[in-house]
């Protein structure tokens, strides 16, 4: 059809209802309106790319970017450093937080030790809730942290903001925190830091059963603005178990209990949630973690023995669904030894645990790889890495 | 006794009502709806399978959608045998799935039930058949109107257009489908009453005397004709009733023939089969986000750099890749319903390479429909031979659905029956309420 033609059905428009006549002209000063202004916006615009005033103003915000991450790595010390290699902030001597936190979304923040072997404090009273123990994790006191909840629902929280228990005293869950109640049905799978978000390419989940789905970080902001991840899981009687931050290249590390190690590498991940392990029937993920290639790793069994293994020793499967490698033999299995948490670690890490007594101790890494046990006597729990400084946290 | 409600799953529209034997009470389903006793029956559901519906389910969508990245994977469908003279092989088929999607909008569930060819969509790792996807709209719907009402809905009364189908058989079949989905949907005793006659419950509240009369609900899918006697609730009879699958969604898609495909190329991309094919597939509200793959992203900037229309390829590729279809179908169903009451609207669109804008008068829009309101008008007169009544013995005449208000249906009412018979009853909500009224009877 041309616009003559056109033209000729608005004026029969206006023949049948002559009405019409001022709406049709109300719409057509309006498109007029409207052109005029965008040819003045084009004639603008092909005058600053012909001077060239548009090239001068890109090249100026790039020189601008290019100063400030120069600033930022003389800052944080780091000249040859490339950006995703970057520390989020530049580090300030700040204390280290142990957080205890359960399914129920409470959650206590001790200071951790500064140094060396310690004892806490002691949970007193239900140690477990729908048979899942505490989890500890160990981050800087002005880390922001995310907590990740069964719904797939992620809310937020600055640490600093919790307020502290006394050390080496008996806790009450009722004295916990409650800074984001679940929701009816829903429990708090865990708490991760995520300062690092900024420098991170994926969020990285894994269910129980083994499934893993990864997220770009460039959706974070629609993420944080539906307060909403997803459960990264498959089947119905799956749960989701455990949330990560990665960068580009990185490795994902996740442990069972009936002792399995699977190393993947990250960028090949799925978005999709997908099943990357083929678990017994009884088996179930304990520990997953994004180790550097520089960490050790650690596995600690219920009673407290610890297997320690070089970071290389992670060797990502190739298989889309693999059944990874065997820590300990069959017949230990059959002796009844399972494992409880896993952990990457770097030099001068601590391993904060918690003992079936409700009893929650740190322990050197040193010390305890060269002995090869916790040495507590009693169950273990669960596990977590306190950091040297205000470094990389990390727990199981 | 357990609740009983009357629930009009409408191809557009939606609702859900109570009658206490006095008054029926439309229930407020859709809170962010401009008119929250109306829901828009589109079902939204995201990657985790969380499903949303009506005015949230649109705002999720855009959230969501807008300025979203893509990435597409080659992922194994299934294998296909390939026979010859003296061999046989078996061949692998592969699509390219968008892995980043956040979700899937879905419209027009209804109509779904009634086409024989729509056999259900996959939406990432699962398939949905018709009765899935009205099952999730109806539990949704069911739960927002148990939280209205504060107590637990275990009956309901739907309502069915006349003919879901001119074919017996697909027809029996769209209602057993819709009647599995709704006591999968959780509801435990159903039943179904045709779509006019709840309409015609409700007009017969405003009635003091018997009347004939013909209802004329004209929806987003169908249109329904009854014939009937009011009045005297003990002394109701339905003369006839009649139907045919033509209403909005049929206006909807002459508008884009006729007026928008000009837009995206249509008649110049003559050396362009591939390209072809995208641009007659825009009228087609199930095909066109099915198009965005990276092959025909390839033959559309194939032609963009041989200079085939470049600015309306553009505008289409923007069309497909932006996710602009819903919005582009909005678009042209506003200007429809506008055209009720304004003699010229604008059509109109502005994205990234997107700049439509189209005058549309009311005198293109019924040239444009003109051969629909003849079929419409031979339904209405075989309807109303088959009752008996001549046109002179209809007392009233009701017209109800958002289509009935279009001023060309409005005429032809009008010429038939006399203006001063013609009756608008509540667009959207009369079929809820009268479907109450019967849920209590």
């Amino acid at each position: 059809m041309t616009f003559s033609d056109k033209i000729e059905e608005w004026i029969k428009e206006v023949e049948a209802r002559p009405e019409s006549a001022l709406t049709l002209m109300r719409l057509i000063a309006n498109r007029l309106r409207d052109l005029s202004e965008r040819d003045e916006q084009l004639l603008a615009e092909n005058i600053a790319l012909q001077n060239g005033t548009r090239v001068e103003e890109y090249q100026k915000r790039i020189a601008h970017l290019e100063y400030q991450l120069d600033l930022l790595k003389r800052h944080v010390g780091a000249e040859g450093l490339t950006l995703p290699d970057l520390p989020a902030e530049a580090e300030r001597a700040v204390s280290a937080s142990l957080l205890v936190y359960n399914g129920q979304g409470r959650i206590f923040r001790v200071e951790a030790a500064t140094d060396g072997a310690a004892k806490l404090g002691r949970i007193a009273g239900s140690l477990s809730t729908d048979h899942e123990p505490p989890r500890l994790l160990a981050l800087p006191s002005n880390e922001e942290a995310l907590l990740f909840f069964s719904s797939g629902r992620v809310g937020t929280l600055s640490v600093g903001d919790l307020p502290l228990v006394e050390t080496g005293n008996a806790w009450e869950w009722d004295q916990a925190a409650l800074p984001d109640e679940p929701r009816p049905g829903e429990t708090l799978v865990c708490v991760i830091p995520f300062s690092r978000l900024p420098v991170s390419e994926y969020f990285v989940q894994v269910s129980r059963r083994g499934c893993v789905k990864k997220t770009m970080t460039s959706l974070a902001q629609s993420i944080l603005g539906n307060r909403y991840l997803g459960k990264g899981t498959l089947g119905k009687s799956d749960q989701p178990f455990e949330l990560a931050l990665c960068g580009r290249g990185g490795r994902l590390a996740f442990v069972t209990c009936e002792g399995r190690l699977l190393g993947l590498d990250v960028d090949g991940l799925s978005y999709t949630a997908e099943e990357r392990i083929r678990l017994s029937a009884t088996d179930f993920v304990i520990a997953a973690f994004t180790p550097r290639p520089e960490d050790a790793l650690i596995f600690i069994t219920q009673n407290g023995k610890v297997l320690h293994r070089e970071g290389q020793a992670l060797e990502p499967a190739k298989s889309p669904s693999a059944r990874g490698q065997a820590l300990i033999p069959a017949n230990r299995l059959e002796q009844g030894i399972r494992f409880i948490g896993a952990a990457a670690l770097r030099d001068g890490e601590r391993i904060a645990a918690l003992d079936a007594s409700g009893a929650i101790n740190v322990y050197d890494a040193g010390a305890v790889t060269g002995s090869g046990t916790l040495g507590t006597g009693g169950l273990i729990l669960s596990i977590g890495v306190v950091p040297s400084q205000s470094g990389t946290p990390g727990g199981a | 006794m357990s609740l009983k409600v009357g629930l009009d799953f409408g191809t557009s529209n939606s609702g859900v009502a109570v009658y206490d034997g006095t008054r029926v009470r439309l229930l407020p389903v859709d809170p962010k709806n401009v008119l929250p006793e109306v829901i828009k029956t589109v079902l939204y559901i995201t990657r985790d399978y969380r499903a949303l519906i009506g005015q949230e389910a649109v705002e999720a969508y855009y959230r969501d959608h807008v300025g979203r990245r893509r990435h597409f994977v080659k992922q194994w469908a299934g294998e296909i045998d390939v026979y010859g003279a003296d061999m046989h092989y078996v061949r692998d088929i592969f699509v390219y799935v968008d892995e980043l999607k956040p979700g899937r909008l879905l419209q027009y569930l209804k109509t779904a039930l009634r086409k024989e060819s729509y056999q259900g969509t996959r939406i990432f790792e699962r398939h949905f058949t018709p009765g899935d996807l009205a099952e999730t709209y109806l539990a949704l719907l069911k739960r927002r109107a148990e939280e209205v009402l504060g107590e637990r809905i275990e009956a309901v009364t739907l309502g069915r257009p006349v003919k879901f189908s001119e074919s017996p058989e697909q027809d029996r079949r769209a209602e057993e489908t819709l009647l599995a989905a709704a006591h999968e949907a959780g509801f435990k005793q159903v039943d179904f009453e045709l779509e006019p006659i709840a309409a015609a419950l409700d007009y017969e509240q405003t009635v003091a005397a018997p009347q004939n009369v013909v209802i004329f609900d004209f929806g987003g899918g169908t249109l329904d004709i009854a014939v009937m006697r009011l009045g005297d609730p003990r002394r109701r009879e339905v003369f006839a009733s009649g139907g045919v699958d033509i209403a909005g969604s049929d206006f909807d898609r002459a508008i884009i023939e006729k007026r928008m495909l000009a837009h995206f190329g249509h008649g110049q991309a003559g050396q362009h089969p591939q390209v072809r094919e995208m641009i007659h597939a825009i009228p087609d509200w199930m095909a066109l986000p099915e198009l965005g793959t990276p092959i025909n992203r390839n033959a559309l900037e194939k032609a963009i750099q041989a200079g085939v229309a470049p600015v309306r390829l553009k505008a289409l590729e923007s069309l497909i890749y932006n996710d602009l279809a819903f919005t582009f179908y909005n678009r042209v169903e506003a200007a429809k319903i506008a055209l009720s009451s304004e003699g010229a609207t604008v059509i109109s669109l502005e994205d990234k390479d997107i700049a439509l804008w189209e005058l549309y008068a009311r005198h293109q829009f019924e040239a444009d429909i003109h051969h629909y309101l003849l079929a419409v008008e031979k339904v209405l007169l075989d309807t109303l031979t088959a009752s008996g009544l001549d046109p002179a013995e209809i007392d009233a005449v009701v017209k109800t659905g958002g289509s009935s208000s279009i001023p060309l249906f409005t005429s032809m009412l009008a010429r038939i029956f006399g203006a001063e018979k013609v009756k608008a009853s509540s667009q959207f909500s009369s079929v809820a309420a009268g479907l109450a009224i019967r849920a209590r009877t």
